[in-house]
Order: C-alpha cells, then sequence, then structure tokens
C-alpha cells in the first residue's frame, strides 16, 4: 500500500487559497491528476494532494494543501499556512470580486504565513475570453508591485497550469538550493512539516515574473 | 463549557416556535436525563437493536457492562468487519479511488432497492405510525436500526420534531408550518437578498451533485437555494457555512421519494410533481433541516468551535481507544483536524453514498439525546473501521490520501448497520467514563 513517490530531493509545502468557485481544486486536479469536472464540489476546511517534478535532476515533491474558500473558513484554513514555502493565489478573469478580493488574501498570508513564502498571483479561467474582466496588464502590474509572480491558467483547457506549479517550485527550489550551497544544512532532506525551508530571496533577481 | 450561556446563545438565534409544536424536543432538551436512566434507556436500544436486525454480526453489538475491554473487542469486531466487506470492497473496485472534488456517483436507484428486513419491519412501523397515540420512544428504538423507505418520511417527521405525536394535530400542524414556509420565502427570498450569503450558496448549490441530472434541473437548485438562505438568514450566529448544502439533500431525497414512490430518481424530473407537491418537499425540507441542526449549530458558528471541540475529543478518545493507530497518525504528523474536520463538518455526507447517508440518518434522528455526540462516536468508529489500511501507509501522503479517500463507494445499509452499533459500543464504554482506562491501569498494578 505504500506510495510511489517515496523517494525525493525536497519536499516543499504549497497552499492554494483565494475566492470560493475560483478553481482552486481544478487546478490541483489538473496538476496532481489531469483531471477536469466542469463542476467540482465545494471543498470543505483543506484536501490534501501531492506531485512530484524534477528539476535539475533533483527530485522536488509538492505537497498542496488545498483550502475552502469561503471567508468563514478562514480560522481553520489559515493554520495550514503555517509551514508553506509558497502560496498560489488564484482569482477568476472573469469575475471581479475575486480579484478585488486578493489584497484581503495577501493580508491572510502575512498575518498567518511565514515570512518568506513566495507568493503567486493566478488569474484562473482564461479560457473565458468573451467573460475577462480583469485585464491581464492589470494584474500584472499588481503582482509587480506587490512583489508576487503573476500567470493566468486555465484549469479547464489546461493553459499554464504544469508551468504555474513548475513556476514557483523551480523558483523555491533555487532559493533553498542557493541557500544551501552557502549554508550546507545537516540533512539533505527538507522536511516541509518539521523545518520549513528558508525561501528568502537572496538577491533581487530572484522574484522574476514566472511567465508572460 | 460554558453549557448554559450556549442555550442562552442558542435561544437567541434559533427559530421562533409555537411552543405547542416544540413539546417533543423542548422536553428532551430540558431534562437531564439521569445516568442510570440513560443506560438503561441505552441498553433497550442494543436490544431493541440486536432483535430488530438479527442479521447483523452478534459481536457488533456485544455489551458487557463489567470488565470491558474496549481495546481487545473493538480489534474483534474490527477483524469481523473487515472478513465482511474485504472481499467485495476489495476485489471488485479496488483500483477506483476518489479524490477530494471529484464528482462521486450516487446511486440514488439504489435507495428503494435495498431493504434490510422487509415486510415485517414495515408492518411494525404502520402499526406504531396508526396508533393515536404515538409511542415516540418505541418509534425511537425501532428507528435507530434503520426505517423502512415506505415508513421513512413520516417517520422522519416526527423524529425530528416537526410532526406532533399527536395524532389529531398532525394535519394542522403540517398545513401551518407549510404555510409559514410560504411567507418566509415572500419575507426573505423573494425580497432584497443579503449579497454574500445569497452569492455563496448560488455558486454551492450547481456543484453539489454535478453528475445526478436530478441536482441539474433548475427547478430542484432554486429550492435548494431557497431552504438554505433563508435558513442561513434566520440563524445569523452560524450563517451559512459550505457543506450545510449536503445536508439538506437527505431530507429532499427522502420526501421526493415519498411524493415520487418508486420511480427512479437520480433523473426524475421535478416539473412532473404538482407545484403542491414540490412545496411540500421544500417546506418539510426546510423544517426538518432547521430542527436536525439545531442541536449542532455550535459546529457552524464562529470558527467553527464545535467541530474543534469535537476533533479534540476525538483525538482523545482514540488515543484512549487505540494508542498503536493513535501514536501512528502522530509520528506520520497527521492532524485529526486535517482529516476528521470534512466528516464532522457534513456530518460524513461526503464519505459514504447517499443512500448510506439517508440509513445514518434515522440512526441520527433516532438518538433520544440528539445526535452531537453520537456523531462524535460515529466517526471515532469510522477511523477505526479503517485501522488495518491506515497502519499498511508509511508516511504523511499515503494516511491524508486514504483518509480523505476512504473506499466506501460499495457501501450498503449493512455496513452503516454495523457502523452505528460500534459507535454505540464505544459511546456506552467511554462516554461517562473519562477516566475508564487510567482506573483500569492503576488497579492492574
Amino acid at each position: 500500500m505504500g506510495t510511489r513517490e517515496d523517494e525525493y530531493d525536497y519536499l516543499f509545502k504549497v497552499v492554494l487559497i483565494g475566492d470560493s468557485g475560483v478553481g482552486k481544486s481544478s487546478l490541483l486536479s489538473r496538476f496532481t491528476r489531469n483531471e477536469f469536472n466542469l463542476e467540482s464540489k465545494s471543498t470543505i476546511g483543506v484536501e490534501f494532494a501531492t506531485r512530484s517534478i524534477e528539476v535539475d535532476g533533483k527530485t522536488i515533491k509538492a505537497q498542496i494543501w488545498d483550502t475552502a474558500g469561503q471567508e468563514r473558513y478562514r480560522a481553520i484554513t489559515s493554520a495550514y499556512y503555517r509551514g508553506a514555502v509558497g502560496a498560489l493565489l488564484v482569482y477568476d478573469i472573469a469575475k471581479h470580486l475575486s480579484y478585488e478580493n486578493v489584497e484581503r488574501w495577501l493580508r491572510e498570508l502575512r498575518d498567518h504565513a511565514d515570512q518568506n513564502i513566495l507568493i503567486m498571483l493566478v488569474g484562473n479561467k482564461s479560457d473565458l475570453r468573451h467573460l475577462r474582466s480583469i485585464p491581464t496588464e492589470e494584474a500584472k502590474a499588481f503582482a509587480e508591485r506587490n512583489g508576487l509572480s503573476f500567470i493566468e491558467t486555465s484549469a479547464l483547457d489546461s493553459t499554464n497550469v504544469e508551468p504555474a506549479f513548475q513556476n514557483i517550485l523551480t523558483e523555491i527550489y533555487r532559493i533553498v538550493s542557493q541557500k544551501q550551497m552557502r549554508e550546507p544544512p545537516e540533512g539533505d532532506v527538507i522536511r516541509a512539516d518539521a523545518e520549513p525551508a528558508d525561501v528568502r530571496p537572496q538577491a533581487d533577481s530572484v522574484r522574476k515574473q514566472c511567465c508572460q | 463549557m460554558s453549557g448554559s450561556s450556549y442555550q442562552q446563545f442558542q435561544a437567541s438565534v434559533n427559530d421562533a416556535w409555537d411552543l405547542g409544536d416544540d413539546d417533543i424536543i423542548s422536553g428532551i432538551a430540558e431534562t437531564k436525563i439521569s445516568r442510570a436512566i440513560s443506560e438503561t434507556a441505552a441498553l433497550n436500544v442494543i436490544n431493541s437493536h440486536r432483535n430488530s436486525t438479527k442479521n447483523v454480526n452478534k459481536s457488533d453489538v456485544k455489551v458487557e457492562s463489567e470488565n470491558l475491554k474496549p481495546k481487545e473487542e473493538a480489534l474483534a469486531v474490527r477483524k469481523n468487519e473487515i472478513k465482511r466487506t474485504g472481499g467485495g470492497v476489495g476485489s471488485s473496485s479496488g483500483l477506483i479511488r476518489h479524490y477530494p472534488g471529484r464528482p462521486r456517483p450516487v446511486r440514488l436507484s439504489a435507495l428503494a432497492s435495498r431493504e434490510e428486513s422487509s415486510e415485517s419491519k414495515l408492518e411494525r412501523f404502520q402499526q406504531l405510525l396508526e396508533n393515536p397515540v404515538l409511542d415516540l420512544d418505541e418509534l425511537k428504538q425501532l428507528s435507530w436500526s434503520g426505517i423502512p423507505t415506505k415508513a421513512r418520511a413520516v417517520t422522519w417527521r416526527l423524529l425530528a420534531g416537526y410532526l406532533p405525536a399527536n395524532t389529531e394535530r398532525r394535519a394542522e400542524t403540517l398545513e401551518r408550518k407549510r404555510a409559514d414556509y410560504k411567507h418566509l420565502v415572500k419575507q426573505y427570498y423573494d425580497s432584497e437578498r443579503e449579497e454574500d450569503t445569497y452569492r455563496q450558496i448560488h455558486i454551492d448549490i450547481p456543484r453539489m451533485s454535478p453528475l445526478v441530472a436530478l441536482f441539474q434541473q433548475n427547478t430542484v437548485q432554486v429550492m435548494f437555494e431557497r431552504i438554505l438562505y433563508i435558513w442561513a438568514i434566520r440563524h445569523p450566529a452560524s450563517g451559512y457555512v459550505q457543506g450545510i448544502n449536503d445536508l439538506v439533500t437527505p431530507f429532499f431525497m427522502v420526501f421526493l421519494q415519498e411524493a415520487a414512490p418508486g420511480k427512479e430518481l437520480d433523473n426524475f424530473p421535478l416539473d412532473k410533481l404538482s407545484e403542491e407537491q414540490r412545496n411540500i418537499i421544500e417546506a418539510d425540507s426546510f423544517w426538518c433541516l432547521s430542527k436536525f441542526l439545531d442541536s449542532i449549530q455550535d459546529n457552524y458558528i464562529f470558527a467553527q468551535l464545535g467541530i474543534q471541540y469535537k476533533v479534540n475529543q476525538l483525538k482523545e478518545l482514540i488515543r484512549r481507544i487505540d494508542l498503536p493507530l493513535h501514536e501512528h497518525l502522530q509520528t506520520h504528523g497527521v492532524d485529526y483536524l486535517q482529516f476528521s474536520f470534512r466528516w464532522m463538518n457534513n456530518l460524513l455526507t461526503r464519505e459514504i453514498p447517499l443512500p448510506c447517508t439517508i440509513r445514518l440518518w434515522d440512526t441520527y434522528l433516532a438518538e433520544s439525546d440528539g445526535f452531537a455526540i453520537f456523531q462524535l462516536y460515529v466517526c471515532a468508529a469510522f477511523l477505526l473501521h479503517w485501522r488495518e489500511k491506515l497502519m499498511l501507509e508509511k508516511d504523511f501522503q499515503g494516511l491524508m490520501i486514504l483518509l480523505q479517500n476512504v473506499p466506501t463507494q460499495n457501501w450498503t445499509d449493512s455496513n452503516i448497520s454495523v457502523l452505528v452499533a460500534e459507535a454505540y459500543r464505544l459511546k456506552f464504554a467511554f462516554a461517562d467514563a473519562p477516566n475508564h482506562l487510567h482506573n483500569a491501569g492503576k488497579s492492574d498494578r
């Protein structure tokens, strides 16, 4: 009954946050199982999934926590931000309110997550071209101002889902491995649940655009 | 705990009820039943359970008040269960995994097909229900082990405290409550709505059971919307919390089944029913849901304190019942909140097929002191049911994936009968004996 992905070099905990119905669970199921359901049930509390990717010949295992979007759940979900080294902050490009609420979600992260968490702003449902209410440039500029990476995705047609996760995990990996070169750790495995990997940017160049 | 202040709080947010309607429920809520009486009652329930479900494994309900050895007994029961269920579950669909968010097959058609103890039980229900002076306790005892489909709708109304025990008052009460609901719709739903609450409900309803045609009908979705919105507005201390929507479904199905007996429900066109029939389904679902949620409203208040409290109780309970399992979970960093939050928030509706939920609610509704505490023991029994599989998982990931996707897709009513019997046994052994194991340990020395 053991798991197939027992072996890994790095383990990074990542959280998915954002308003209800923006497609957090759909992004997760697209990334971890390459599945999409037009309607998936609302997430209750938090749900967990995992997938491993390769970067520079190293296996990086992502432990992804999908959280309920309803505001009422924040007391429960914010407990899961601890130890997370990355966050995908998702909004729906066709729902302006979900974009307006991004600032509130950033505040949530500031209050409850580790200081050095890497945050990627994700505009999901990019397939809904005719319903778009947030111009790409606007969100991109917002992300730049706030030191976030930015990407637009569609869990429905798969656009950019893989790059979104790949980019944030790679970025985390770069920071961690750079840090390791300067300060060799005791073990060679980073356990996100034991000791969160320190992903403080070491150089100005670290927080680049993930993609255009 | 501040029981009294919570009661005050609850009183302040509860729906207003005409006093006369509530004789059944309030009588129970306000009486502090002594331990001796409750134990006697408990034994009665167990006995009647034993009598009414002879086909259920005997060891499931073996209760010996002296000399209880919970651990060994729990293990014994589990072994039996595994033998009983292992073949079917493992062999036919062991590879089908269910993931969070992935729609599950609902198999509503199975609702009518499995009748545990058939005709004779139905007759006993009919006799009871036709009696001008209904013996509610007897009805509870009989219902605890499952209600025949044909008697379910009426029995649920009675057990929920919606329908008065007194037969003379029933028709008039129903008429009045249904008219009241119509007014509530006008007052709250047909006028200006509270934006945030409505939006959240409106987002959640269409994605409840995406693969079942029944729930994709606009008529059905609007019924759910009205029920939930009105409930939420009238319970401001909790409001709508995601997951409560799932708790409407069993009531809706049971009352729909009553209106369309013997029909295939998976894709039943609601518009085939008369408007009056639809109104009855909706109003009765609303009132029964309201009654049902009364005893667990602290689950849905700010920070879901009721659930957090119960999750801690579950943790403590498992530590006492099955230390190796508890330590296994702890060692691998699995926190009880991570998996049991949903179990409690949605009352296991996300973990088991809908027909099983309905069967489980027969028991919940029949629990004489409300099911809030009992549900904790059901969660404990549910966790222990998977202990062998869990012990085989070697890491956090494996444990979490299993715990969030337990393979219940082939579960039937008999699995639920075993589950509630085990829960009952645990409650009997542990609920009133907080230091049971500690004391046992000391006396051994």
